[in-house]
């Protein structure tokens, strides 16, 4: 069974149109100590169960989305574009 | 020396031979269409659409938020761009060359295009004038519905040979044809 994403832009999609760009982080402050730096390139936490993740909608619109999804049970709760959360934290 | 140049289509060599008489499943090439990209600038998205719409003789793509095709197949890319002239709030790039118009329709079009996009193409779910991309035989295409039972795709240039052969197996049960068209 397909897995489907309903990208904010282009409507419900199988999960082959898209690329998993990894754990959605936010980005430390360019002067934030080497600890921060090293934890945001490269330690990640790899959980069991709920997880949000940078999503690219390389097959459609090409957009980055958050997709908040559980791993273990498949269910998507939401959906959102990049940018949209980006422009909040503004 | 003088050298003459002609427009040769990429899929000349995949349509030679074809059947020149055309089945009620057809798949059309268009030879030389129009096509430009647009995207426009941040906080531009609607005033550029409705400058787009507002064209005439050049239909309007749907790809991202603020980013459109517009596909013209009455006029050639120069006239189109000079149509256009500058458009406040957005960029465009000439891509005729660069992507290639297929025009498919016939009654079956719904289950040859099933086998080849994930997307629910269902008369009520994808309107007339609807357009969106999509992955077409694993390639990133974008897809519009033309008319009842028409369909237009445009897919990157050096993709089309192999979308091209993946759509005519596809149709192969339903007797698809194949052949260049003007416009």
């Amino acid at each position: 069974m397909a897995s489907l994403i309903t990208c904010p832009h282009c409507g419900t999609r199988p999960k082959e149109e898209f690329s998993i760009r990894g754990t959605a982080l936010s980005r430390p402050h360019p002067t934030a100590s080497e600890e921060d730096w090293h934890a945001y390139v490269y330690l990640r936490e790899n959980p069991k169960g709920r997880y949000q993740e940078y999503w690219h909608h390389a097959g459609g619109c090409r957009r980055f989305l958050i997709v908040d999804r559980d791993n273990v049970t498949h269910d998507v709760f939401s959906v959102v574009d990049a940018a949209a959360i980006g422009r909040l934290s503004e | 020396m003088s050298l003459t140049l002609y427009h040769r289509h990429v899929l000349e060599d995949y349509l030679a031979g074809s059947e020149a008489k055309a089945n009620p499943n057809h798949l059309a090439v268009i030879r030389r269409p129009a096509i430009f990209s647009v995207l426009a600038h941040r906080g531009h998205e609607a005033s550029v659409k409705e400058t787009l719409t507002s064209t005439d003789g050049a239909l309007l793509r749907d790809c991202a938020p603020g980013e459109w095709l517009l596909v013209s197949t009455a006029s050639g890319a120069a006239v189109v761009e000079n149509l256009l002239g500058e458009i406040a709030g957005a960029s465009l790039a000439d891509q005729s060359d660069g992507r290639v118009l297929l025009r498919i329709c016939g009654p079956n079009v719904r289950k040859i295009l099933a086998k080849c996009v994930a997307v629910d193409l269902h008369p009520d779910a994808f309107s007339i004038g609807s357009s969106a991309n999509m992955l077409c035989c694993h390639v990133t295409a974008n897809l519009a519905r033309s008319g009842a039972d028409a369909f237009e795709i445009i897919v990157p240039r050096s993709f089309a040979g192999s979308v091209f052969e993946e759509v005519m197996e596809m149709g192969r049960e339903f007797a698809l044809t194949a052949a260049f068209a003007e416009g």
